[in-house]
């Protein structure tokens, strides 16, 4: 009868997708059977990272060097994009449950201050006998160091760079040269031929996004918060230089702004912008324009006038692996020192394939690292990255960093929309002291 | 024929907003199956790199098993949802009271507050009873919720009363009366709820996220936020995996829009 | 006494049927076992609701009368700072006005569009409804991720739109839709538009399955034309539903995080900002304060509530 059927299906529809879950739940234990608790395997370690042509890359390669001495080590590689991974960090410190934080996490530099001074319940510290820090730019481990105890490995380097288009530049008449080790005021004068020979503006960038001067900002050594960690928005002189420097290049069409990331990653894969300037990671995206390949050369930032501690070098994000607080820090510890801290065969091999530059300074004395870059019309863009690295000047992130960053962000939108400075940023100033409540 | 021109703004109409709607969809499904950078440059004419697209997908990420866990997840969902809530909503229009009234109003206070706020104290629960990382744990706070409650009880309104008391009178048990005449009748309802309650499940991000903290199991947007956080984003790639993550939603809807768009006359009687 | 059996069960008065005929009443009447019925009818669902939604909103509440970064808060003294500085909070208030006009403008020309579209495509004559119906609900079939990289690529300086309007003549210059407070926020009604107006046909017309055909023929019968026909006849009989759809979609609206986030990042400057979008960022992105964030959350559901009673005084009359 058709009510009986009826019911079976019912019956069924729910037994179905129940079991499934249930069973699903099981299998799910199974496969959680050695997610980063430290009573897990003691040779296995669990690692959360994004990224699978670079950082998961690279832990890969690490796995296998490390096994040559340890045979039996495996490495759990969980794909967790950075956003996510901040997320989950913070719900497990809110609620309690750092139970299930993995050995060992990635985190963006900009990050480490914010997430070490609120929940310093997820992160083990370093030993500073297990890894030798001098081994990295202080620049960078200053980010992970919180009350002078360290709590990251440096991994991918923010370095910037100029990337810029030779074939441009030599329709203007122009060399790579030209662009090393000058002021931006030579940069806009520059620019401004170009523009005119050319017709392509050097350079890109999201609007409303500070990441150009907070580079410009570093480079000087300066910073939006001081050593107390209270912000310098107002009565700031490097920041108001490289925002004027900011509003020359738009006011003169050399920085054209557009509004996504994926429109300013077009304008450098479509050829709209003959330069750009970033962290050395976005030669990734440059490189996938591959009927450009040749057409490209790196250098130096232009640094600031009339600025004192100006200088050609700064960073933009970069990354450091952290050890959880529920980690096999043993293991951990001995895992990363002798990898990322350790081994130039790794950063050797990791390179080529994915471009990852080290921070690690050893590591740049590697032939690979003197190797050519075709893309790059032969230059030994590597080795350059890491001696501009070398040179960066550290600034302060303190807890508030994305606070400070997203209040310039918005004083600069207003600025371009002709506000005037020195009140656009007194309101960034204000916003921020009021969001540190 | 003055019948046609009649009929000719209707069909303008739709036919306009059909093409809104499709379009940004069109473009999708085109950059599939173009190359990263031809997706940048608003290309709109399919390109060849579908094959190429998928072959890169499948390599980078586990493309069947976030399907699978979604698929899990998303019938699970619904098919408990619309069973409690069903029974939920008949409930609270065919026994009314001023009390259920109330009731109503409390529960609606519930979906009513951001996620994000409750979220961190879900999590808590879960991780006290030992079921973070299970789908389990995905499944059972999406299973009840006052929306659909609400859209049940607001679609018995039109369902009379002289059938249920006569099925009363008859002697049928309560449950019977749902089963074999309220069901049935109200096809177009559960084949909306059906739709709709699948849709939120499959695109829900925010809470498995949370929940699968060590992605013992991923679902399909999870799957897609992998694809968007490296420092290269393969645009077309990304696009093949959005289109293949809609997929199912669609087909749902298309095997059950019949149900409730049928046009069916004098289904009550 | 008279045995009154009314068309609904509702307005009944308290009289068993059976008092009339078997004497005095026990206690467990066909009436009182009907009503226990009934409540049994929605406990599953009303105690997964309390566990589930009820007790983490309740913790909400004392999150949000505390204060302190990271996991370590305190209750605040006094108890409301958290609101008391909302009140100050300029950023906040900007993300409660966008928000706002997302509200006014969006829900209504959503609503109208949805009830309009679906009352075509009920017309038991029109041709090919299958396509027009699969076409219109595809949007929301959509993952978020997909529709608002489409729709940033396609509102790009270069992007479609603007080739399109200037091609025709439109506009002279290219529009910065997204750059643009006014044109960003249109950005994101017209997306909201894009992606839930399909959603909620799909409820208007289930629920116009459910209306007598009859009554509709007898206008027609008394001469009325398509336009009275459905003012008069259908949208009386979908107020339930209409009802439904308004709560659901303010709701929605208020609450709205997907677009803010995936469309604009907020921008730019805060301008499309919506208030789940603030409330994230205060939680996850920004250095974390979980209460302030739960204080925010719960003006956002005073405010939902507030309008949804309304609502519900106004349109849930029943007849």
């Amino acid at each position: 009868m058709r009510s009986i059927s009826k019911r079976t299906i019912a019956t069924l529809a729910v037994l179905l997708p129940l079991s499934l879950a249930l069973g699903a739940c099981s299998g799910g234990g199974d496969n959680t059977g050695d997610a980063g608790s430290g009573g897990g395997d003691d040779n296995t370690l669990t690692v959360w990272t994004w990224d699978p042509t670079f950082n998961i890359y690279a832990m890969e390669e690490a796995e296998k060097i490390y096994q040559k001495d340890h045979p039996d080590f495996t490495l759990d590689i969980v794909e967790t994009p950075w956003e996510d991974l901040q997320t989950k960090l913070t719900t497990l410190a809110q609620s309690g449950q750092t139970g299930e934080l993995p050995d060992i996490f990635l985190m963006q530099n900009n990050a480490f201050q914010k997430n070490g001074i609120n929940y310093p319940e997820l992160f083990s510290p370093i030993a500073a006998d297990a890894v030798d820090f001098s081994e990295f730019p202080s620049a960078v481990t200053a980010y992970s160091t919180i009350d002078g105890t360290n709590y990251g490995v440096p991994f991918d380097a923010g370095t910037a760079v100029t990337a810029l288009r030779t074939d441009v530049l030599e329709q203007a008449g122009y060399t790579v040269a030209d662009f090393t080790d000058i002021t931006w005021d030579d940069f806009i004068a520059k620019g401004k031929e170009v523009l005119a020979k050319t017709g392509k503006p050097l350079l890109s960038g999201q609007a409303g996004s500070s990441d150009l001067i907070m580079m410009m900002l570093q480079s000087a050594g300066a910073s939006l918060f001081d050593d107390d960690g209270k912000p310098t928005i107002t009565d700031n002189a490097t920041l108001e230089a490289a925002i004027n420097v900011y509003t020359q290049l738009v006011k003169d069409g050399i920085l054209v702004e557009v509004n996504s990331w994926d429109e300013y990653i077009g304008t450098l894969v479509n050829g709209t912008a003959a330069a750009t300037v970033n962290g050395i990671w976005i030669i990734g995206s440059i490189q996938s324009a591959a009927d450009q390949s040749g057409k490209w050369a790196i250098t130096n930032l232009p640094k600031l006038d009339g600025v004192s501690g100006a200088t050609n070098y700064s960073a933009n994000g970069g990354s450091s692996w952290a050890i959880s607080a529920n980690a096999n820090v043993d293991l951990a510890t001995d895992f990363l020192a002798s990898t990322f801290a350790g081994s130039t065969e790794l950063y050797d091999t990791i390179l080529p394939k994915s471009g990852a530059v080290a921070n690690w300074i050893p590591a740049g004395e590697s032939t690979v690292y003197q190797e050519p870059s075709e893309f790059f019309g032969g230059q030994k863009i590597f080795a350059d990255v890491v001696a501009f690295g070398a040179d960066v000047p550290s600034n302060n992130t303190g807890a508030y960093y994305y606070e400070g960053r997203d209040a310039v962000s918005a004083a600069l939108t207003q600025i371009i929309g002709g506000a005037d400075t020195a009140s656009a940023l007194a309101e960034a100033q204000a916003n921020v002291e009021f969001a540190m409540q | 024929m003055i019948k046609l021109l009649r009929q000719g703004p209707k069909y303008l109409f739709l036919g306009i907003f059909a093409i809104f709607s499709i379009f940004p969809l069109y473009f999708m499904l085109v950059s599939a199956t173009n190359s990263s950078k031809d997706v940048l440059d608003s290309r709109l004419l399919p390109g060849g790199e579908l094959f190429a697209n998928f072959a890169k997908l499948t390599g980078a990420q586990n493309l069947w098993g976030a399907m699978w866990a979604s698929f899990i997840v998303a019938v699970g969902i619904t098919v408990l949802a619309l069973i409690v809530c069903s029974v939920a909503g008949y409930g609270f229009e065919v026994f009314h009271s001023k009390g259920k009234d109330r009731l109503m109003a409390v529960l609606l206070l519930a979906m009513m507050i951001p996620f994000a706020a409750t979220m961190v104290p879900l999590f808590q629960l879960f991780s006290r009873v030992g079921l973070v990382n299970s789908l389990v744990a995905v499944i059972i706070p999406a299973i009840s919720t006052p929306f659909l409650i609400l859209l049940f009880r607001q679609a018995s309104r039109g369902f009379p009363h002289e059938i249920i008391e006569a099925a009363r009178i008859d002697g049928l048990s309560e449950l019977s009366i749902f089963a074999r005449i309220y069901v049935p009748t109200m096809r177009s309802t559960f084949a909306a709820a059906a739709v709709i309650t699948f849709m939120t499940a499959w695109n829900n991000f925010l809470w498995p996220k949370v929940i699968l903290v060590n992605n013992a199991f991923q679902t399909m947007p999870m799957l897609i936020s992998n694809l968007s956080a490296g420092y290269v984003t393969d645009y077309g790639v990304l696009m093949l995996a959005v289109l293949l993550a809609s997929l199912p939603t669609m087909v749902i809807f298309l095997i059950l829009q019949r149900a409730f768009a049928q046009g069916i006359t004098g289904a009550i009687k | 006494m008279t045995l009154s059996v009314t068309r609904s069960g509702r307005n009944r008065k308290e009289q068993p049927l059976s008092a009339s005929v078997n004497g005095p009443r026990p206690w467990l009447t066909g009436e009182r076992r009907r009503s226990l019925t009934g409540w049994g009818f929605l406990l599953p669902a009303a105690l997964l609701i309390l566990v589930f939604s009820f007790i983490p909103m309740i913790q909400a509440l004392f999150l949000s009368l505390q204060t302190g970064r990271g996991a370590g808060l305190k209750f605040a003294d006094p108890l409301w700072t958290n609101y008391a500085r909302l009140m100050q909070d300029e950023t906040f208030k900007l993300t409660l006005q966008n928000t706002f006009i997302y509200l006014i403008i969006q829900v209504p020309v959503m609503l109208i569009l949805a009830l309009v579209l679906a009352n075509l495509l009920n017309d038991r004559n029109l041709r090919f409804k299958g396509i027009w119906r699969t076409a219109i609900f595809l949007p929301c079939a959509v993952s978020l991720v997909a529709y608002s990289l489409v729709f940033r690529t396609l509102f790009a300086a270069d992007g479609f739109v603007n080739d399109m309007l200037s091609g025709l003549g439109i506009i002279d210059a290219p529009v910065n839709w997204l750059g643009d407070p006014g044109t960003a926020r249109f950005v994101i009604i017209l997306g909201l538009l894009w992606r839930w107006t399909g959603y909620n046909m799909v409820f208007f017309l289930a629920a116009l399955q459910n209306i007598d055909y009859s009554s509709i023929e007898a206008a027609k019968v008394d001469g009325a034309n398509a336009w009275q026909t459905f003012w008069r006849v259908t949208v009386p009989q979908l107020k339930p539903m209409i009802l439904l759809t308004a709560i659901m979609s303010t709701n929605g609206t208020l609450q709205m995080f997907d677009e803010s986030w995936a469309l604009t990042r907020g921008g730019p400057g805060y301008m499309t900002m919506s208030m789940s979008h603030y409330l994230y960022e205060v939680s996850f992105l920004k250095n974390p304060n979980f209460g302030y964030a739960a204080a925010i959350s719960y003006v956002i559901l005073i405010l939902v509530a507030v309008l949804a009673f309304i609502q519900l005084k106004v349109g849930d009359k029943r007849d």
